[in-house]
């Protein structure tokens, strides 16, 4: 099947780098799919979630604060600023980065109903992983 | 013999100070190999951001009459007034490391101060605003303890009120002086200029990539992203500065090591030769006692 290679970068390190089979990212103007061979773009990102959707069809979701993504054909660079990855093995573990997560978009956003959004997505993305 | 007494305490308070230089060695090179790991890590962000920036201005500089319209990429001619943030550690001990911050800090300063700019000083780390509040010269603000535990959220905040107040026109310049990592022996000092961004203007150069962004939504984006862009400078110089400290101050902890162990055996060297000499005084006086009854 036909890959991309995804790499997100924040100040910290990489936090991502593998060959996924598409990712959604929150655009400023709205959520974006990247397939292979998309065609070059390069936008910002706001507050929100990618979801990543790895070789092996897992779902992975990383909540940012902000983003600025650099697409071409065969390569996907996020560049974040602060990111918690939605994870874990058990219940607590899930609503452990979950907390982080909102920690992360209440200290960014005034308008409550950005937050609400995002946190509905964050909520959705959890919901997944059970 | 009271001399003999006091070259035995004084072996072990040498020998005691060499137990603490060493200890501090072993600490530093613990915590030097975890900065150093942050700061490797780290260098990707910069590396692509400084990418991403430099495409991007270079052709709205290339594409659009007049260049940008941003502030932050003006060229200032006659500057009035600029922001200088040092970075310093908030511990001595380390040899000539923070010194040479300052001392690049004051070079700057008199620099600006000789065009009749009028200069602001914000500080990083007790030692360099200690320094400049001794020599009474007045610091804007200052943080002390963001210099040994880095964060970025706490970086931005501090590098942000000089953002606004470039963005204001308060100041015409930006820069971050501080003392980084080179490798495990030397330290390299660094003078950055973070604003105004400096662009290539030569628009032969620009790789064609396919890159589609609508003009008006580049010149957002570069906002947004010369913010970061400074913060994220902000952040790694503190990263950086740290890995520097523990470097520098492995060095001076192993160079006092070494000198405390040559201390130690110049000493056992002088309570050998006294305590001879007192055995030697002591049979001189019996043969001599001996000697006189005869």
């Amino acid at each position: 099947m036909d890959t991309l290679n995804l790499e997100i970068i924040t100040p910290n390190g990489l936090i991502f780098d593998g060959q996924v089979i598409s990712v959604t990212l929150p655009g400023e103007e709205g959520e974006f799919g990247v397939l292979p061979r998309h065609a070059t773009l390069a936008t910002l990102l706001t507050a929100g979630v990618i979801d990543i959707e790895k070789e092996d069809k897992s779902i992975e979701s990383i909540v940012v604060n902000w983003g600025l993504v650099q697409v071409d054909e065969t390569k996907t660079v996020v560049l974040v600023d602060g990111a918690v990855a939605i994870h874990g093995g058990t219940e607590n573990e899930i609503a452990q980065s979950l907390e982080e997560a909102k920690t992360l978009i209440n200290g960014i956003s005034d308008s409550n109903v950005a937050i609400a959004a995002v946190s509905a997505r964050i909520e959705s993305a959890a919901q997944r992983l059970l | 013999m009271a001399n003999l007494k006091d070259i035995q305490r004084k072996i072990k308070s040498v020998s005691n100070t060499q137990k603490t230089t060493r200890a501090m060695k072993l600490v530093s090179t613990a915590k030097l190999r975890r900065a150093e790991e942050l700061a490797k890590r780290s260098r990707l962000f910069a590396e692509k951001t400084n990418q991403v920036i430099s495409e991007i201005s270079s052709r709205v500089n290339c594409h659009k009459i007049g260049g940008i319209d941003s502030r932050y990429f003006e060229t200032i001619e006659e500057p009035k007034m600029i922001d200088i943030i040092f970075v310093t550690a908030d511990k001595g001990l380390c040899g000539g490391f923070n010194i040479q911050t300052i001392k690049a800090v004051k070079k700057l300063m008199a620099e600006y101060k000789d065009k009749k700019v009028k200069v602001r000083l914000r500080g990083i780390g007790k030692k360099g605003i200690e320094f400049f509040k001794f020599n009474g010269i007045e610091l804007l603000d200052s943080s002390i303890g963001l210099s040994s535990a880095p964060d970025y959220d706490k970086a931005s905040e501090f590098i942000t009120s000089s953002i606004e107040d470039y963005n204001d026109g308060k100041i015409d310049g930006l820069y971050v002086i501080y003392n980084g990592y080179k490798n495990i022996l030397t330290q390299e000092l660094h003078v950055n200029k973070l604003l105004p961004v400096e662009v290539t203007t030569d628009c032969d150069e620009i790789s064609d990539s396919l890159l589609e962004i609508e003009a008006e939504d580049q010149e957002k984006m570069l906002d947004s992203l010369v913010t970061k862009y400074v913060e994220y400078n902000m952040y790694y110089a503190l990263i950086d500065s740290v890995a520097a400290e523990h470097s520098a101050r492995m060095q001076a902890m192993d160079a006092a090591t070494t000198n405390a162990k040559e201390m130690v055996k110049a000493l056992k060297v002088k309570f050998n030769k006294a305590r001879q000499e007192a055995i030697t005084t002591e049979l001189i006086e019996i043969i001599s006692g001996v000697e006189s009854m005869k």
